[in-house]
């Protein structure tokens, strides 16, 4: 754990660096540029609005921003999953020339999606605006949902680092369990008022993204208050796993190179 | 001069169970394939002394990049110790990691910040880097449009204007066209005559290696068949290669 730490603190500027060259190396070859981060959550929000609220008649209070907020975390969540498979044979170039840390590669691309996601929260709290939503205390809420959200996201991703090496058709198999994540998140509908009693709170409180994005609209929607036990418990699950991931991507880092 | 740089010690890598494992496959074959174990260097012990230049000969795959990509910490020993007494490691190899989205010059601080310097320092060494690799006005242009020469030479640039303790380098004396490469080979020279320097070099042209290097290790088949003076160990590895 001590070694985490430092390499975080010797490779702080490089993450940085890298994370920034990386968001300006993905603008640099598009006609709208930076235009992109901000018009492809809308348009999605625009697409399912459109179909879950005028088709399905889906009727939550500020139905566009729940949508919203529910995609941005989303997006979050699986672009990381799903580019930390690919990580480290992604920065071969990088990895076989120098030694790095490799879950620094993870760090860094937590960024770039984190920069992108701050994006989208502008948004929504221009649309907050928009809407005159009434706002309390309880949007405070925001900061521990997100670092509990960061945690448990890069946990996960540690581990889909590890496998993602070795296991060479595993993207395929994750992107089957992240659609199915997806519709049981309740991006589009409410996990509460759609689903039956028990069920939806197993899925609900077992699933940390359906229940960090639920706390989360709950918080800027709905002037609610978190749940700040299964908060709780789940930011000692995400360090946990974080610890475990860590010391994995430690144990076996080596022979990445080896493998790729 | 005796101070030790690099101390090696019955140094072993092996490549070993470590294929790619693949679900698909897994799922219609119930056999579970031989685990494999292939030593690339068995064994191998030795001592570089500060300022020296090592040369390591030996024929394809006998081991030489897996020993300096082990020096450089990015493979783990499997067993025996290395030891780099604190002293900054650099690998310079042939077509080394750049982003090819990015500018040259982006891809100078990056480089540099991996090879752990901060970034007042890169800043300070960026115009020598650039005005030594010849890019000139193609240095503000995405690395991806680069010919594979001004490739080498940036990737060659960096590396010896941003120096480090021990150098190791990889096969890239040859880059760039005739012109580069005499400033390339008068600048390993001057970065040799540094008393302070340590280099490692391995290579194929035993001319080159006559030239720059103090003394000579001969691998084969991932073991230590000869070390000591250029001369000496180039003439007999000269006489076996025939």
């Amino acid at each position: 754990m001590n070694r985490f730490f430092k390499d975080l603190h010797k490779y702080k500027n490089y993450t940085i660096y890298a994370s920034k060259s990386d968001l300006k190396s993905e603008v640099a070859g598009s006609y709208l540029n930076w235009l992109w981060w901000i018009l492809d959550p809308i348009c999605f929000m625009l697409i399912y609005t459109l179909i879950f609220g005028v088709i399905f008649k889906a009727a939550e209070l500020y139905f566009p921003i729940f949508i919203f907020i529910g995609l941005t975390m989303w997006n979050f969540f699986n672009r990381l999953m799903l580019s930390s498979i690919k990580i480290v044979k992604n920065n071969k170039a990088i990895v076989s020339k120098v030694y790095l840390p490799k879950h620094i590669l993870l760090i860094e691309k937590m960024g770039v999606e984190a920069f992108k996601m701050g994006i989208s929260f502008l948004i929504v709290i221009i649309m907050m605006i928009f809407y005159r939503v009434p706002v309390t205390w309880n949007v405070l809420c925001l900061v521990p949902i997100l670092i509990t959200f960061f945690v448990i996201s890069f946990g996960f991703s540690t581990f889909l680092l590890h496998f993602g090496v070795f296991v060479q058709d595993l993207r395929n198999v994750v992107q089957i369990g992240l659609r199915l994540v997806f519709y049981m998140t309740g991006i589009f509908y409410n996990l509460e008022t759609r689903i039956p009693a028990p069920y939806s709170d197993y899925l609900e409180k077992l699933n940390p993204v359906a229940f960090l994005m639920t706390s989360m609209r709950k918080a800027l929607l709905y002037q609610e208050t978190v749940d700040w036990l299964w908060l709780g418990i789940w930011f000692v699950v995400g360090i946990l796993i974080c610890m475990l991931g860590i010391h994995t991507i430690y144990k076996n880092e080596n022979s990445y190179v080896k493998v790729i | 001069m005796s101070e030790c740089a690099i101390e090696v010690k019955n140094l072993c890598v092996n490549y070993r169970g470590l294929q790619k494992y693949s679900i698909r496959r897994n799922f219609f074959t119930f056999k579970r394939k031989k685990v494999e174990m292939f030593e690339a260097v068995k064994n191998v012990s030795f001592t570089v002394e500060k300022g020296e230049i090592l040369g390591i000969v030996g024929r394809n795959g006998s081991g030489k990049s897996t020993l300096l990509k082990t020096l450089a910490g990015i493979f783990s020993p499997d067993s025996g110790t290395i030891d780099t007494k604190g002293n900054s490691v650099s690998l310079l190899s042939i077509g080394v990691g750049f982003q090819r989205e990015m500018t040259g010059r982006e891809n100078i601080m990056l480089s540099g910040m991996l090879l752990g310097f901060d970034e007042a320092f890169i800043r300070q060494k960026e115009a020598e880097i650039i005005e030594f690799s010849e890019l000139g006005k193609f240095i503000d242009m995405p690395v991806k449009s680069y010919s594979s020469g001004m490739y080498s030479k940036l990737a060659f640039s960096i590396t010896a204007i941003l120096e480090t303790d021990i150098m190791m380098i990889d096969e890239v004396l040859s880059v760039g066209d005739a012109k580069f490469k005499k400033k390339s080979y008068a600048k390993m020279k001057s970065l040799i005559n540094d008393q302070n320097r340590t280099v490692l070099i391995v290579s194929h042209s035993s001319d080159t290696l006559r030239k720059l290097c103090t003394s000579i290790l001969w691998l084969h088949d991932g073991e230590v068949r000869k070390i000591g003076k250029a001369s000496e160990v180039l003439a007999e590895y000269e006489e076996f290669m025939k």
